[in-house]
Parts: structure tokens; sequence; C-alpha cells
């Protein structure tokens, strides 16, 4: 990927200066792409937001159905060597560490099992000797063995590490860029192997290339100009699209929340920026998964649910482990805002007329899958 | 004669036949499939869950009676996943049938000739009734049937998209060549296309996306029903031929019969 590739200068123009005409053109697009989302980013979208999201939630039923799929997040691990002014785990952070133990790991396994999860998400800080490619490995064969889909959102790898993961069982990976302004990038990530803007931003097509099949984009809104960053981040999720044509790509929709550093949003986004965010996407991207966590309020997801937003994590844990009650304790890496148990968020679901949809995936499919046109 | 789908060596009364994704709830899931009236149901096998029975798609349908369980390998990327799901999923269901789905791209989730074939010809030695889901291309559909595929089930138009018969004129050409059922799949919208569908001589459509988005699946069901028995009846009776001119009940040339010789 080139700078070039992210070259966003003219939308930019077009996010800022479109009108209600346009809007509408838009919104109803037989053949979205960048030129609508840039408009459907504007200040006049955000006028007509009802219609945004009618549209996002027609496409959603169509494509997804009246479902959404369930995930819930594990941490592996706390230690990170990265200073990331935004994260409750930076090094320089005074917190409670742990790494999990292959005994924990199962326990968390089995309790999440009993609430019913068959999609994980494996986390960990950034890259360490003793929390490095091998841990990230273990873990998910570890969890493989028990879950249907495993996930893991780590560190940024060499392609040879992603296909090790995905031969060990890993389905999809997530790395957030977090910003894709470099001299924001290089602002909040001072030290540390995250501190490469560059080796990051190759991560998920290196990710691709490894044979993971898919992989989850997203920017961490408030660290940056919003329009901007999502505005590259289409255009990354587009150009992965083109290149790997048999790799998926879903987009994440975190918004900073508070952490232990007590850092706040340089750039805050509201929840109606962010729902016009999450439209603005459905809408020109019909047919990725897009997802919110527990960051956001029981309100926003409620209302958000399958009107775009087509995945969700739920009963979610920031602390390393924090299903099973015999792993040793840990800090969260940030405050989460949805606290609803497995039954009472899929209770909501259900009477919003969304079938919650925990096994979406069969480990009879767990391969890698290594086309890609790598001629590009 | 009663009119039968014969797929293998079953025959079925109803050509219509249901998907079970995206469905908001399993009650109504089953609803339209009751309203239906459908026999051949496809399952994913990814959506089997034996743990937790409330987010299983399979144990459900065990309430219907009379209804055949095509397992699906959709999520299969090649063709050494889908025999694997295709084994897996007749050691669960014990259905004969398999639903052969292989589609390598998860957002427009178009199926792979190459791979498709491939465990075709796998699947069919393994005893299978295989209902390959593939693009609407007749040469393809005609290689499917000699490695012995029960059906073959072209698409309409891109799973979902509600573009109804986008392939229209490829699938003409299918259906006029296809020694086996042509099982029309896939991106149709309105009860009206599973009509014409069945009115130009197709053997059974599949429904899912038209029916589960619709905002009262059981009705959307029924109309599909209703449309597949009309088009159906539609063919047998015999239409007659599209003219370009206006052709009168009274010949114009009447008048000519009376000259004597």
């Amino acid at each position: 990927m080139t700078p070039l590739d992210l070259d966003v200068f003219q939308w930019l123009n077009l996010a800022r200066r479109a009108g209600r005409d346009m809007v509408r053109q838009a919104v109803a697009a037989a053949d979205p792409g960048i030129r609508e989302f840039a408009i459907l980013l504007s200040p006049a979208a955000g006028a007509e937001l009802e219609a945004l999201a009618a549209r996002a939630q027609a496409l959603t039923r169509r494509h997804f159905g009246r479902t959404i799929a369930l995930y819930a997040p594990l941490y592996l691990s706390n230690y990170c060597p990265t200073k990331c002014t935004y994260c409750g785990f930076a090094s320089d952070r005074r917190i409670q560490r742990h790494k999990l133990t292959p005994a924990e790991l199962d326990s968390e396994s089995a309790a999440l099992k009993r609430l019913g999860i068959e999609e994980v998400l494996l986390l960990t800080g950034d890259r360490l000797v003793s929390a490095g490619y091998e841990f990230v490995r273990d873990g998910v064969a570890r969890a493989a063995s028990r879950f249907h889909n495993v996930s893991a959102e780590v560190f940024a790898m060499t392609a040879a590490e992603y296909e090790g993961l995905a031969a060990a069982g890993c389905t999809a990976v997530t790395l957030y860029q977090e910003t894709y302004d470099p001299a924001r990038y290089a602002l909040l990530h001072e030290s540390g192997p995250k501190a490469d803007y560059g080796w990051r931003l190759d991560a998920p097509a290196r990710a691709l290339e490894g044979g993971l099949r898919s992989v989850g984009l997203g920017v961490l809104l408030g660290l940056s100009e919003p329009l901007e960053d999502v505005l590259r981040l289409f255009r990354h999720a587009a150009w992965l699209r083109r290149r790997f044509w048999c790799g998926g790509v879903a987009i994440s929709f975190p918004r900073v929340r508070p952490q232990s550093g007590d850092y706040a949003a340089d750039f805050p986004v509201s929840e109606r920026q962010l729902a016009q965010i999450v439209f603005a996407f459905r809408i020109a991207m019909p047919d990725v998964t897009l997802v919110l966590s527990t960051r956001e309020s029981p309100r926003f997801r409620d209302g958000i649910a399958g009107v775009g937003i087509s995945k969700m994590s739920v009963a979610s844990r920031t602390t390393v482990g924090g299903y099973a009650e015999s792993t040793a304790p840990s800090s969260p890496q940030f405050e989460i805002d949805d606290h609803r148990t497995v039954d009472e968020f899929c209770a909501m679901l259900r009477a919003k007329g969304l079938q919650p949809v925990f096994k979406n995936w069969d480990a009879v499919y767990r391969q890698p899958c290594l086309t890609s046109s790598a001629s590009i | 004669m009663e009119d039968g789908l014969r797929l293998g060596d079953r025959v079925f009364r109803s050509r219509l036949l249901l998907g079970t994704g995206k469905f908001a709830s399993v009650e109504t899931m089953l609803a339209a499939i009751r309203a239906s009236g459908a026999e051949l149901v496809t399952v994913a096998l990814r959506r089997f869950n034996r743990e937790r029975p409330d987010d299983d798609i399979c144990g459900p349908l065990a309430a219907i009676e009379g209804i055949t369980l095509v397992p699906n390998t959709s999520g299969a990327m090649n063709a050494r996943e889908a025999v694997r799901a295709a084994l897996l999923g007749r050691e669960i269901t014990g259905s004969p049938f398999v639903k052969l789905e292989i589609h390598p791209n998860p957002h427009h989730l178009l199926p792979d000739p190459i791979e498709t074939y491939e465990a075709a010809v796998s699947l069919v030695k393994e005893g299978f009734f295989v209902l390959p889901y593939i693009s609407a291309d007749p040469v393809l559909a005609r290689r499917l049937e000699d490695v012995g595929c029960a059906a073959v089930m072209p698409l309409g138009s891109a799973i979902g998209s509600g573009q109804g018969l986008a392939t229209l004129s490829m699938l003409q050409v299918i259906v006029r060549d296809a020694g086996v059922p042509v099982i029309v799949d896939a991106g149709l919208r309105a009860p009206s296309e599973a009509a014409a569908v069945m009115e130009m001589g197709g053997d059974a459509v599949l429904v899912n996306s038209a029916i589960a988005a619709a905002e009262d699946p059981a009705l959307m069901a029924e109309a599909f029903a209703a449309a597949v028995k009309a088009g159906r009846q539609a063919r047998m009776a015999g239409l007659m031929p599209r003219s370009e001119t206006a052709v009168a009940t009274s010949p114009l040339t009447a008048f000519l019969a009376g000259e004597g010789s």
C-alpha cells in the first residue's frame, strides 16, 4: 500500500461541501463507491440521518437478514512494550498486569462456552518476547479446540506468522490502524513496535497473504480528524478487497473510552456522527460486516443493531480473562458501557425482531486460503 | 399422472425449495416453511449448533413433518472444504442430498465453477445427490450433469441481491438443454419472477432472502408457492407463442377462401 492509495483530498472536499441533492442521489445509488461514501459523511447528509438510517437498515436486512452475529473478546495478556497515549495497557501505566496460563485459558474458554459463545476474539498488547507470536499461536490453537470460530486482535505480524496463525485455526485478524494520519500516529505512538506506521498499515494485507479468511479494520474515533480517517479507512478496505479477491473485510467503529491514563479524545466524535459513519459505510459497502462493541451504551447499541451494524460483542470483559472466577485479577484496557448479560442482550435483540446468531461458522472449514492476485 | 419433481431417487410434489438463513426468529422461519409447502429445505452446516439448542438451525426443523433437509456447504472456499462439510452434513442429518455451494469471496458470494466441478465429481462418487449452486453457465451446467449431479442450481442473480432474473437468457439455454432438473436459485425478489422461471420450463426455484426479508415472511412464502404453482400450470397448459405482430382472431384473408376454382 502506498501513501498515494490513501490520498483522499478530493473526497474530503466533497465530504465537506456536498449539497442536499447529492445526498439524496448517494443514498439511493445503485452502485455506490467512495464518491457516495464521501457525500454521505457530509453535514448535508447529517441533516438527513433518518433517510440514511432507513437505507442502511434495508441493506443490512438484504445482505445479513434479520440477524446479529455475536462474539466475545478474550484478552490473553495485558503486558505491553508500547506507549500509546490513549491505551489503558500502555507500558507507562501502573496497572495490574497478567498473562493467561494455558489452564486459565481453558477455564476462560469453558466459561465463555457456558454463555453460549461460539466466536471468540483473542487479544494481547503489543509484541513482547514473553507474549509474542508463539504465545498467540498457542492460544489460538488452544481456543480452536473448543470454539468453532477463533479470531485474533493482536500486534502486526509477518506473513509467515499469519500463516502460522491460520494453520493453528485462526479465522480472522482484527488490526485497527488507529489513525491513518501519519503525523498524529507518530504523536500518539511514542515508542515500541507499534510506532512503525507503515508496518502496521500493511499488516492486513500480510494477514490475507498468510491465509487468514478475513481482516477487521478500523480507526479509533477521537484520535484524529474523523472525516479524513474514515475516508482513508474506506480506501484501505476497498484496496484490500480488490487485491485479495477471496479475502473478507469487516469494519469496526471503536470510539475513545475512559481508561487508566485519562486520555481524552482530541477529536471527539458524537453519537450522531458515529451513527452517520456507520450508515455511510453500510450504504457504500453494503456487503461488508460492520461491527460494534460494548464500548457503546445500551441505548446506542440497541438503536443501531441491524441498522447498519451486523455483528456485535456481548458480555465483554476488557481485563485479562475475566469470565472465569479462577483467573488472577488484572486491570481493564478501557471501560465498557454495555454491561448486560448474554441473555439480557439477546432478549433485547429478539424484542427488536433480530435473531442473535452465536454460531455462523464451523471448524470443518478450518484451513487457509492461499489464493491472492499477488502480481498487483 | 402426478407432476412431481424428481431428484435422485425421490419425487417431490412441491417445486419451491426454501433456504433457512436470515430469518428474524425460529418461529418466523418455521411459519414460512409451513406456509410455503416446501418439502426440500436447505440448511447451512455452519449454522448447526448442537451445543446451544436455541441457536441451532437444524433442531427446530424436526417439528415440521414431510420435509427433507438439504445441508449446504456455504462457507467452503474450495472443493476440499466442501467435501468435508458435505460428509459432516450427511453424518448429522442423514440426508442423501447436498447443496454444493462454494463461494470464495465472502462479499458477493458468487460460486466458484472450478472448485464446484471438482467437488461435484467427488461427492457423486461418495453417493450424494448433488445439487450444485452455479453461475448461469450453460456449459458448466452440462458438465455437472455429465458427472452425475442430480440437478443444477443456476443463479438468477447474486445471492440476496433481489435483482431477479438478471441471467434470463442464459437460464433459457440451460433449461432448454438440461437433462436433469434445473432449480433456479438466488437473487429472486418477487413471486412473479418465480412464476417466470416455471413458465419458461424451469423445474423448481429456491427462495430465501425474498421471504426472510419480507415484512410478513409466511405470507410471502405463500405468495411464492402460489406463483410457482401458477407458473408450472401455465407451462403444462402450453403458453401460446409470442408474436411481434398482431394476429387477428378472424383472419383478414378469410374472404379469399370462398373463391371458386
